[in-house]
C-alpha cells in the first residue's frame, strides 16, 4: 500500500504509484510487490472469462 | 562391463551440471549395495545383469542423461521385476544422499539471504505475500522458520520422507511448525463468550455491547492465531454478533424509557437502577428486536398497574405506548450507529493488530448469511456497508477473508428473509473482492444441514479449508471446535511426466506417494498428540477446540484432536493432464474424464486410510501459495521446458482450468464443481471478470447463481481492484488515473483536487 501521501508547492502525489488489489490463493494483498516470483507470472497470465 | 550390445550414453550430467563419461559401473554398485542392505532378496546373477541392461535400454537416447533420472530407472526397473525389498532399500540411500547434499553449509547460506538482501530481490523473502519480511520481526521470524526447516529435515524426518519433501516429489506444508502446533481452527464465538474468557493476564467476562462483542472477536482471533499456524475463522459470526446488537439494543431501549419518563413527569427516580431492575423484573422476557409489539402490552399494563408506586401518578395509556414506541425508535437508530461503529473497529483492527511478533495480522475469515434475527441482519448490513465504505482512506479491506453463506429459502431468492443481505453481498463483492461466497445447497454440503444449527451449516476457512464430515466421532459432524491439523501436498505433474502416458504406471506411483503422504501425516500427527493442554493455553485452555473443555492443564491432547482432518493435497491437475494425454481438461472432454477419475482415486484413497485408522484423512485441493513456483523449478531442472507442463513459472493451482486458458465463466465453472464434490478438505474456484462487467451487479449475481447451481462448494470472483491514493479513486486503472489523469509517480494540483472533490467527497484533503 502507498504510503502517506503530502502536498508540496500546491501539488500532490509526486513518486506516488497506484494500490492495485490482488487475490492469491485465496487472500488479498494490497500490492503485487510482495508476491513471489511464480505468482507474479501466475497473476500476469490470467485471461479474463467471458459472460456472452 | 556389460559384454551385450546395449547402447550405452557416453555422458551423464552430474547433480552440478557438469558432464562426465557414463559408468555402468556405478549402476551395478548401487544395485548390489542396495541389495545386500536388502539381506533377504537375494538377487541371482543372471537376473541382476538384466536389471542393469533394463536401465541402460531405459536411458532416452540422444539426450544426456542427468543422475536422478538414472536413479528414477532404477527404482522403477526394481519395482517392475518384483524386488520391493531391494527398491526401498534403494530409495533409503537415494534419500540419505539427498539429505547430505542439502545440509552442506545451506543454512548459513540462508540466514545471509534473510540478512543481506531485500525482499524485492529475494525470492525467499516473499513465499506469503501477507508477511513483511523486510521489517525485523518478520525476518527474525524467517530466521526461525528456516532454523526449524533445517532441523525437522536432518533430525526429525524419516530419511525417505525427508528426501521426498527436499527432492519435491511431495511438500509437507508448514513444515517449520513439525514440532509445535496445528494448521487451523473454526472458533464458536457464542461459546467462547458466555463462559467467559482469559487471554492470560486477567479474566474477561461476558461482553455486553456490539461494541465489546466485536472487539472481543478480534482477541479470540489474534490469540487463536498466535498458538496455530495457519488461519482463524469464525463460523457463526452472525449468530455471534446478533448477541452483542441485542444486548446494545436492550440498554437504549432501557435509557430511553427512563429518559422519556423522566421528562414527561419532572421525576429523577426513575433514572435509577432501582426503577430499571423492577421494569426488567415485572416484564416476562427482556425486549429484543422480535418481540416488541408483545412487550408494549405488557408494558402498558405494568405501568398502569404499578406505574403510580414510581411516577407519583399513574400515567395515561396513550403516553404509555408513545413512551414504548419513542423508546424502540431511539434504540434502533442508536443500536445500528453503534452496530456500524462496532464493524468498522472489527474491520480496521483485523487489518492493523498484529500477530507472530508483529510480523503479519492474524489471517482471519468470518462466515455469515443465514441468521435471520432482525439484531443479526443489522450486524451484517453494517459489515457490508463499512466493506463497501473501506478503511479510512477508502482503501479495500485486506482482512478478514468475508464468506456469504448462500442458502435456499435463507438469503437466496426473493421472498427469502436473507435476500436482501444476498444482494448486498453481491454488489459489496463487486466493489471489493469480498464477501466470497460458499454454497450451503451443494450435496456434499447440504447432507450436514439441519435448520436452524449453526454448528452444521458448512463454513469455510480463508484460504478453502474446509472441516466437516467426522470419521473419529460421527455424531460430531459440525464446524465449531475444529480444524485441519496438517496437510502435505503431491507433486502431481511429476508423476504424470514419469508415467511416459502409461496410465498404470501413473496410478502405481501415484498410491506410492499418497501412502508416503499418509504415513508423514501419521508421523507429524504422533507428534502433535503430545502435547498438553499447557501448549496452547487460548485454544485448550479456553476450550475453544472440541473436547478441550474436559481436560486439565497437563493433558495430552492426543485424543481430542482426533477430531481434526488430516489432509493431502495436489496442484497442477492441469499440467498432469497435459503430460498424460497432451491436453488439460479445459479443453478436451477425455482429459476432463480422466481428471475426475484421478482425483476420484485420491479422494476413495482417503476415504480407505479414514476407515483403515479411525482419524479423518481428507483431500485437499491445494491453495499453493510459495508452492506453486517450488515444484515447478525443480521439475524444470529434471525434466526441461516440457510444453503445457513445466513451461511456466508455476503449476496451476488445485484442480483448476489454467489462468491463461481462454474459457466462458459458465464453462468454467461447470468444469471445476464435480472437483469440489470429491476434495472435502477444501476447494475454491474463481471466475475472473474485467472491471466493468463486474460492475454490473446482474452479471456478477449470474456467475453467483451458476456456481450455486452448478454444485460449487466455494467460489468467488477476481476482477482487478486499483485505487489512487492522491484522488481517492477505486476501480480500474490501466496507465492513467481516469479521475484525476495522472500517471503513477507524477504529482497532480491541489487546485484539481479540491476542483474534483466537488464532485467526488472522497478525495483526500491536503
Amino acid at each position: 500500500m502507498a504510503g502517506k501521501v503530502t502536498a508540496e508547492n500546491g501539488q500532490a502525489g509526486a513518486n506516488v504509484g497506484f494500490d492495485r488489489i490482488r487475490r492469491i490463493t485465496g487472500y488479498l494483498v494490497g500490492t503485487t510487490d510482495r508476491f513471489n516470483n511464480a505468482k507474479r507470472a501466475e497473476e500476469k497470465d490470467r485471461v479474463k472469462h467471458s459472460l456472452s | 562391463m556389460s559384454g551385450n550390445a546395449i547402447v550405452c550414453p557416453e555422458v551423464i550430467r552430474k547433480r552440478n551440471g557438469m558432464p562426465v563419461p557414463f559408468d555402468v559401473k556405478k549402476i551395478r554398485d548401487a544395485i548390489r549395495k542396495a541389495n545386500d542392505a536388502a539381506r533377504v532378496e537375494a538377487i541371482a546373477p543372471y537376473q541382476f545383469e538384466k536389471l542393469v541392461e533394463a536401465v541402460v535400454e531405459a536411458i532416452p537416447e540422444g539426450k544426456t542423461p542427468d543422475v536422478e533420472q538414472i536413479q528414477d530407472l532404477v527404482e522403477e526397473k526394481l519395482i517392475e521385476n518384483g524386488f520391493a525389498k531391494t527398491a526401498k532399500a534403494y530409495i533409503l540411500y537415494r534419500a540419505e544422499h539427498t539429505k547430505v547434499r542439502k545440509t552442506e553449509a545451506d543454512l548459513v547460506k540462508i540466514y545471509q539471504e534473510l540478512t543481506f538482501t531485500s525482499a524485492a530481490e529475494a525470492d525467499i523473502k516473499r513465499e506469503n505475500a501477507n508477511i513483511d519480511a523486510d521489517t525485523s520481526m518478520g525476518t527474525m521470524l524467517k530466521y526461525g522458520s528456516e532454523g526449524a526447516n533445517y532441523f525437522v529435515d536432518n533430525y526429525i524426518l524419516p530419511k525417505d520422507i525427508a528426501a521426498a519433501h527436499i527432492n519435491g516429489d511431495i511438500h509437507i506444508h508448514d513444515k517449520d511448525f513439525y514440532m509445535l502446533t496445528e494448521t487451523c481452527c473454526q472458533i464458536d464465538l457464542l461459546k467462547l463468550f458466555r463462559d467467559g474468557f482469559s487471554t492470560g493476564h486477567g479474566y474477561i467476562r461476558q461482553p455486553r455491547s456490539i461494541a465489546s462483542y466485536a472487539s472481543l472477536a478480534c482477541i479470540a482471533i489474534q490469540a487463536n492465531q498466535n498458538e496455530m499456524h495457519g488461519g482463524q475463522s469464525v463460523p457463526n459470526f452472525d449468530y455471534a454478533m446478533a448477541e452483542g446488537v441485542a444486548c446494545t439494543f436492550r440498554k437504549e431501549y432501557y435509557d430511553a424509557v427512563q429518559r422519556y419518563f423522566w421528562l414527561e413527569y419532572d421525576c429523577g427516580e426513575v433514572l435509577g437502577d432501582a426503577f430499571r431492575q423492577a421494569l426488567k423484573d415485572a416484564m416476562p422476557e427482556r425486549i429484543n428486536m422480535s418481540n416488541i409489539d408483545d412487550y408494549e402490552e405488557q408494558f402498558v399494563q405494568w405501568f398502569t398497574e404499578c406505574g403510580a408506586g414510581w411516577l407519583a401518578e399513574t400515567p395515561e395509556e396513550q403516553k404509555i405506548r408513545r413512551c414504548h414506541k419513542t423508546s424502540i425508535q431511539i434504540a434502533m437508530k442508536e443500536t445500528d450507529m453503534a452496530t456500524y461503529q462496532a464493524m468498522e473497529s472489527l474491520i480496521h483492527n483485523l487489518n492493523t493488530m498484529n500477530s507472530r511478533a508483529g510480523a503479519q495480522v492474524p489471517f482471519s475469515s468470518i462466515n455469515y448469511g443465514t441468521c435471520t434475527s432482525p439484531e443479526a441482519r443489522m450486524a451484517i448490513r453494517n459489515l457490508l456497508k463499512v466493506t463497501d465504505t473501506g478503511l479510512g482512506n477508502g482503501e479495500t479491506a485486506i482482512f478478514p477473508v468475508q464468506i456469504f453463506k448462500v442458502k435456499e429459502g435463507v438469503n437466496y431468492n426473493p421472498g427469502d428473509p436473507n435476500y436482501d443481505l444476498f444482494r448486498l453481498a453481491v454488489k459489496v463483492s463487486a466493489k471489493r473482492l469480498f464477501p466470497n461466497f460458499s454454497f450451503i445447497d451443494a450435496p456434499f454440503n447440504l447432507q450436514y444441514y439441519k435448520e436452524g444449527d449453526y454448528n452444521t451449516e458448512i463454513a469455510y476457512m480463508g484460504c478453502r479449508t474446509r472441516v466437516m464430515g467426522n470419521h473419529y466421532d460421527p455424531g460430531q459432524e459440525v464446524t465449531c471446535g475444529r480444524g485441519n491439523l496438517s496437510f502435505t501436498s503431491v507433486n502431481l505433474p511429476r508423476l504424470g511426466i514419469k508415467a511416459h502416458k502409461d496410465l498404470e504406471v501413473f496410478y502405481r506411483e501415484l498410491d506410492r506417494y499418497l501412502e508416503l503422504c499418509c504415513r508423514q501425516l501419521l508421523h507429524r500427527f504422533g507428534i502433535q498428540q503430545k502435547k498438553t493442554v499447557k501448549n496452547y493455553p487460548f485454544l485448550m485452555g479456553q476450550g475453544i477446540w472440541m473436547g478441550s473443555d474436559a481436560l486439565g492443564i497437563h493433558d495430552e491432547v492426543g485424543e481430542i484432536l482426533k477430531n481434526g482432518t488430516l489432509s493431502v493435497g495436489f496442484i497442477g491437475l492441469a499440467e498432469t493432464l497435459t503430460a498424460l494425454t497432451g491436453k488439460h481438461h479445459g479443453e478436451s472432454e477425455e482429459s476432463r474424464k480422466l481428471g475426475y477419475e484421478i482425483v476420484s482415486h485420491m479422494r476413495d484413497y482417503m476415504d480407505r486410510k479414514s476407515e483403515e485408522t479411525g482419524l479423518n484423512f481428507t483431500l485437499l485441493a491445494t491453495p499453493a501459495e510459495g508452492l506453486s513456483g517450488r515444484f515447478v523449478r525443480i521439475d524444470q531442472k529434471r525434466f526441461g521446458k516440457i510444453p503445457g507442463v513445466t513451461d511456466r513459472e508455476y503449476y496451476t493451482n488445485s484442480f483448476h482450468v489454467p489462468v491463461y486458458y481462454p474459457i466462458h465463466a459458465f464453462e468454467k465453472i461447470r468444469i471445476e464443481a464435480p472437483f469440489h464434490a470429491l476434495t472435502n478438505a477444501g476447494h475454491i474456484s474463481y471466475v475472473e471478470l474485467d472491471g466493468d462487467t463486474a460492475k454490473n451487479p446482474e452479471a456478477f449475481e449470474a456467475v453467483i447463481r451458476c456456481m450455486k447451481e452448478s454444485g460449487i462448494g466455494y467460489g468467488s470472483v477476481n476482477h482487478p481492484v486499483d485505487r489512487d491514493p492522491v484522488c481517492g479513486y477505486t476501480g480500474v486503472i490501466d496507465e492513467v488515473c481516469p479521475r484525476c489523469g495522472r500517471r503513477e509517480g507524477e504529482a497532480v494540483s491541489i487546485e484539481k483536487l479540491n476542483e474534483l472533490r466537488k464532485k467526488y467527497p472522497d478525495v483526500p484533503v491536503y
